[in-house]
């Protein structure tokens, strides 16, 4: 035991003395949490769309002041001899919405009258976003105008839960978080025992009377804390910029986040001792920490929108269970039972880390 | 006088390119790396970063259990949009499932439902999503809205037509409504991967490129060569230019991949000519190119420029939308979007490929881009310069 602390404090010793892995350690997982979780959002508000106004009476001008007072769509002029496409390809609005010249008359009569939108699909997701708050604005527009809409047999009084305000920042605060700490204390710790097979200095510790275990231990232990002290600096960013807090019991996220400390200071250790070249092994470390946790854990995207062919990859993504109980503590609040196999999947994995790093380091020692 | 200083500039400067390329040539791994992975990124991102919303699992309450909710129920999962994953008999239960993540909607359909319908009165019926994730539901909330106003106008139209019509007379005027008919211009089967796909283009250009020239004018240095070409008669322009043609010229050669990939795998319509594509991939490489020499003049060493490059990358990729809509940054990191070369390409290549936009609408985008290489290559001989004397 007094062997691990030693070993630990000599490697604190030296990220604190590097100013490029304090830099790493603690500045860049801060400005990363904070630009992407707010860079990240795929509901757009404030959509330019273009109104061609063909009738010019007082209820199409009525028509387009429903779409102007939301908070969704800002208005953009058209002229009416020009066709709504080159504001689309001028990429000038998103969506187009014309009024027939016969609107105000028809509505007058007491006949449907038909509005054209027009929707530039070129990003999917907000054509379809856009083409739902357009609706919704029309129903309302034709529900304060007295039209037959107003009584639909059937409505629906849909209720948000967990993120009522429809928050991007809510949900994508909590996967950045985990992102920054399945890459930066894996990264630390694959610099640092990297730089020992590189140096040379690793062969010092094989003649030295510590044993692997122990200096394994005490890398990751270093390592561990550096996450935790990540963890405690972005916890308090959730808790105040993205407005977070603990939606019910916190043990399951303290035990999970223990066990993914562990096990992402592992990997990185089972990285650096395999590859002593820190350029090589940092790639790998960024490959395996940010693309696939990026890519493969349902961060930004669903999991099931992944082709099947890969979709099973994501499986073995470590992130991916991680990220489900942030997200469950800090959102949802199920708890345990919703949450106690994927912890152990955590752990599980740290251990095989630990284990293959122990045996690798074995096999260097029986070598060197 | 003129010419005769073009003659010598070209003739240093043939000598430097031979010089370069024939280092590149000797380095097989560099140039596959620069082609094949970037190709296969492409792929996988855009066939992984997918936002399409479908199949979501909806649990049912029904305490009418009658023919009227079952036909509410089948309505709204017979379509792509939600799927029936099981009915529940209590509130509590459907709660649970969703916090657990079984499913991610639930309709509970009242008691009353049947019987209020046949007699004329309007019913409620509750919908709980699942927000955490604020896009699927406000997608979700427009597939349930549109499925219940379907389901609306067959009941009017069908068995009960005349009750409603009864109570619409009743208590409200005779006014028209205004019936919304949306059309989907360019990409009507709603195909999520060509807006992804143009993003990760740039994306993909830009980091690469970058972190190429970064280690190509760093391997100079690191080896110690670098005294010698500044002793030579070359001037810094000269020989930042030799350094920079064979990367763009590989670049260049992972441009013509990706587009061919885009173009049959992904199939997205080329409707603005392959021109403007290549010309806006072409500035977009050198303006990642000179990223690279500007993080190169601040390292020594070829690790030293990849950590930079991890400082560098992240503001990059996010303030781009490349993946997400950039409207949706917020306006404090709006002034880096404007600048941002990957956001100028990602423009230039979804609208020209997709909706067929020329030069004449793309020049800002276009101008930004020439803008941004030129500041980035002349920062980079400056300091290159500076760093001699």
């Amino acid at each position: 035991m007094r062997r691990i602390l030693a070993q630990t404090r000599k490697e604190l010793t030296q990220i604190i003395r590097d100013k490029m892995a304090l830099g790493l350690a603690l500045l860049l997982p801060l400005t990363q949490l904070i630009l992407m979780g707010s860079a990240i959002a795929l509901t757009v508000s404030d959509l330019p769309i273009a109104v061609q106004d063909l009738d010019d009476s007082p209820a199409s001008r009525t028509l387009i002041d429903a779409f102007r007072g939301s908070n969704t769509f800002r208005i953009v002029p058209l002229a009416a001899d020009r066709q709504p496409e080159t504001a689309f390809t001028s990429n000038l609005a998103r969506a187009a919405l014309i009024i027939p010249a016969h609107f105000g008359r028809d509505i007058a009569r007491g006949v449907g009258s038909p509005v054209q939108m027009l929707i530039d699909a070129s990003d999917s997701n907000t054509a379809r976003l856009l083409s739902g708050y357009a609706s919704e604005v029309t129903t309302a527009w034709n529900a304060n105008n007295g039209g037959g809409a107003a009584v639909a047999p059937v409505s629906a009084a849909i209720r948000f839960w967990y993120n009522p305000g429809r928050s991007s920042k809510k949900f994508y605060g909590p996967g950045i978080f985990v992102l920054v700490l399945s890459l930066f204390p894996p990264l630390l710790a694959t610099l640092a025992s990297a730089k020992e097979g590189e140096q040379k200095t690793i062969l010092q510790v094989y003649v030295s009377s510590i044993s692997a275990h122990e200096f394994l231990l005490g890398k990751i232990f270093t390592f561990m804390i550096v996450a935790f002290c990540e963890c405690l600096l972005l916890l308090t960013l959730l808790f105040t910029y993205f407005g977070l807090n603990f939606a019910g019991d916190p043990t399951p996220f303290i035990v999970a986040t223990i066990l993914y400390a562990f096990c992402v200071s592992s990997f990185g250790t089972l990285i650096g001792s395999a590859i002593p070249n820190q350029a090589a092994a940092m790639q790998a470390v960024a490959l395996f920490g940010f693309l696939i946790v990026f890519m493969l854990s349902g961060l930004i995207f669903p999991i099931q929108n992944i082709p099947v062919q890969i979709r099973w990859l994501s499986n073995f993504v470590w992130g991916r269970y991680y990220i489900d109980v942030v997200r469950d503590a800090l959102l949802e609040g199920g708890g345990w039972p919703a949450q106690w196999w994927k912890i152990l999947i955590i752990g599980f994995t740290g251990s095989v880390f630990y284990t293959m790093a122990w045996r690798n380091m074995r096999r260097m020692q029986l070598k060197a | 006088m003129k010419q005769l200083a073009q003659f010598f500039l070209s003739y240093r400067l043939r000598a430097l390119l031979r010089k370069e390329f024939a280092q590149i040539r000797r380095d097989r791994r560099l140039a596959m790396s620069l082609i094949i992975p970037p190709t296969l990124q492409l792929l996988l991102f855009s066939v992984v970063l997918n936002a399409t919303v479908s199949n979501l699992k909806l649990g049912i309450i029904d305490d009418s259990r009658t023919p009227e909710s079952r036909g509410l129920t089948s309505t709204l999962t017979e379509s792509k949009s939600f799927q029936l994953a099981g009915y529940y008999y209590s509130v509590q239960k459907l709660g649970d499932a969703i916090s657990r993540g079984d499913i991610d909607a639930g309709v509970l359909i009242p008691f009353s439902y049947a019987k209020d319908l046949q007699r004329g009165r309007p019913v409620t019926v509750q919908l709980l999503l699942n927000a955490m994730n604020a896009n699927t539901a406000a997608i979700a909330q427009g597939y349930a809205e549109g499925v219940i106003a379907t389901y609306n106008g067959d009941l009017t139209n069908g068995g009960l037509h005349s009750r409603f019509m009864q109570v619409s007379v009743s208590d409200v005027s005779h006014r028209g409504v205004a019936r919304l008919t949306g059309a989907y211009l360019y990409n009507p089967g709603l195909v999520a991967s060509w807006f992804v796909v143009a993003g990760i283009f740039g994306l993909l250009l830009i980091l690469n490129g970058s972190i190429v020239a970064a280690t190509a004018m760093v391997k100079e240095r690191e080896a110690g060569t670098i005294e010698q070409l500044l002793m030579s008669p070359a001037g810094t322009y000269e020989i930042i230019v030799a350094k920079i043609a064979p990367l763009f010229f590989l670049l260049f050669l992972m441009v013509l991949f990706a587009t061919a990939m885009i173009k049959f795998v992904f199939e997205v319509p080329f409707h603005g000519g392959i021109v403007v594509l290549l010309s806006g991939a072409a500035l977009c490489v050198l303006s990642g190119i000179g990223i690279g020499t500007v993080i190169a003049t601040f390292t020594h060493s070829a690790f030293q420029a990849q950590l930079t490059s991890f400082f560098v990358n992240p503001l990059l990729t996010t303030a781009s939308g490349a993946i997400t809509p950039a409207e949706a940054i917020p306006g404090w990191l709006q002034p880096l979007v404007k600048i941002n070369p990957i956001r100028h390409f990602s423009v230039i290549a979804r609208s020209n490929m997709i909706k067929g936009s020329g030069m004449e609408t793309l020049w800002p985008n276009f101008l930004v881009l020439s803008i941004f290489t030129l500041i980035m290559v002349s920062a980079s001989v400056w300091r290159f310069r500076k760093q001699l004397s």
